[in-house]
């Protein structure tokens, strides 16, 4: 029992280590809310995309629904390997700009940046199916009115149907975003010292494994509290409902 | 006589191999109060949606303030048609995630450009003439279902249009709250508004419209005066339905 505690609970070694998984949290904060923002942002671009009108647009949405299920159908840790592979081999190869090859952008180094843009491409796609569900799940009589009062399409979406959209799917994109927390960690694949990476650091420098479960509490200290946020915004949601409120 | 303010002309409306309109040709002269009634299925709430294209025809022509909205098969001039023609519906359809007054305020801002402030105005004026002053800051969750229809009434209304279409529009209310929302369009017929009404309400038909359509099988059966299609209607049909509907 002893050696149990000593390997997962060594207050020593977190101690000594603190400031260096602390950092590497630090990058997982950074990773989950620009990832987080850009991949909302993203994901609603989509479903939007998917949703318009007419024939016209038919190649937009057919193009649109081949991204989603694509990105929805590959691991991520292959999506991060494909961008960071990708771009830097683009770049020296001069067939795009360095700067755009090789991000450095706001002075963060390039694995950030290349995990950036997996976890958007990814998580956008899974945003992009929570949003469309919000779209559907909102009464075809809200298009109907907006259109008998002259609106366009774009303009029913904007005003009426995507602000009652978005309500509906908070919750479930809170979720999302939990899950895409827990992800960030795969960024240390190329090379960013996020918590994960950095409690193996000092695992395989001390063999000893008390800086891993740091990092895991530093992970529930963000994701349990959004959890029983996202809980209580069911219930709310729920009592709505049986209220007969819309 | 100046032209009327709608003409339809042989309009057809399947979906599928469901023929719901097999012909309708309609005249309505401006300032004409005109109820539709007809059984269930009968296409008379089709044929509303058809006027202001909601549902998109299968065939026909489709004239409004003299210009043709639709024929050869597809819309034209949608837009002017979504400015001239009000629509109100059975289940209110209020936009729940805002005011009364930001219901009926959007779509003149974002629609017929008017300013915030004018638009407002207009809002309060027309809440008022619906009986809602009070409840201009209200959310719909907050109105019953007869203060909904009237916000609606108003929202339609904002939009300055030449006709307005109901769709039913007492049939999901209370009882108690029926009469609130006919005194509305009862003013409304008053003031020389164009309205068509799809209706289950025989008594507002018999003392409002200018004239009553029987409607069964996708087809007008018959229309005049209401005093001749209620009270001594010539066809079986008529007979028939009006038999059911007042025996009720």
């Amino acid at each position: 029992m002893d050696a149990f505690f000593q390997t997962y609970f060594d207050f020593t070694i977190i101690e000594d280590n603190f400031g260096y998984v602390l950092e590497g949290f630090w990058w997982t904060i950074r990773l989950s809310i620009l990832g987080g923002i850009l991949s909302l942002l993203w994901g609603l671009v989509l479903a939007v995309l998917r949703q318009l009108p007419g024939r016209a647009f038919a190649p937009v949405r057919w193009l649109t629904v081949a991204y989603i299920d694509g990105l929805r159908g590959i691991p991520l840790l292959l999506v991060i390997f494909l961008i960071y592979g990708g771009l830097g081999a683009l770049a020296s190869e001069g067939v795009i700009p360095e700067a755009i090859g090789i991000p450095r952008w706001f002075g963060l180094p390039s694995p950030f940046w290349y995990g950036t843009i997996a976890i958007t491409l990814t998580y956008g796609a899974y945003m992009a199916e929570v949003y469309r569900a919000g779209i559907e799940a909102v009464p075809s009589g809200q298009t109907e009115a907006a259109r008998s009062l002259g609106m366009s399409h774009g303009q029913s979406m904007r005003f009426i149907i995507v602000p009652q959209a978005v309500r509906k799917v908070i919750p479930p994109l809170l979720n999302d975003f939990i899950a895409l927390m827990k992800d960030t960690s795969l960024v240390s694949v190329i090379g960013l010292v996020e918590t994960v990476q950095a409690g193996r650091d000092v695992y395989s420098e001390t063999f000893n494994a008390s800086a891993l479960t740091l990092g895991a509490v530093l992970f529930l200290l963000v994701t349990i509290p959004l959890a029983r946020f996202v809980d209580w915004m069911i219930n709310r949601q729920n009592l709505k409902v049986q209220r007969g409120v819309p | 006589m100046s032209d009327p303010i709608i003409q339809i002309g042989d309009l057809k409306k399947s979906f599928g191999e469901l023929d719901v309109l097999t012909g309708i040709d309609l005249e309505i002269e401006k300032g004409e109060v005109v109820c539709v009634i007809g059984p269930s299925g009968s296409g008379k709430s089709t044929l509303l949606r058809c006027i202001n294209l909601l549902e998109e025809p299968s065939g026909g022509t489709i004239r409004v303030a003299g210009t043709q909205v639709f024929g050869d098969g597809k819309p034209q001039n949608l837009d002017q048609l979504r400015r001239e023609v009000g629509m109100v519906f059975q289940q209110f359809n209020l936009f729940p995630h805002l005011s009364a007054t930001e219901n009926v305020s959007l779509a003149q801002v974002k629609v017929l450009g008017r300013s915030k402030a004018e638009a407002d105005r207009k809002s309060r004026e027309l809440l008022g003439r619906v009986g809602l002053d009070e409840k201009a800051d209200e959310y719909p969750d907050r109105l019953s279902g007869g203060q909904q229809q009237r916000v609606a009434i108003a929202r339609a209304l904002a939009m300055d249009p030449e006709v307005m279409l109901f769709d039913e529009v007492t049939s999901a209310l209370d009882p108690e709250l029926v009469q609130g929302v006919l005194d509305v369009m009862r003013e409304l017929a008053d003031s020389g508004m164009t309205m068509i009404s799809v209706t289950h309400e025989m008594g507002f038909a018999r003392e409002v419209s200018d004239r009553t359509i029987f409607m069964d099988g996708g087809v007008i059966v018959e229309q005049g005066p209401p005093a001749e299609v209620l009270d001594a209607p010539r066809h079986e049909r008529t007979r028939k339905f009006l038999g059911l509907v007042l025996a009720s």
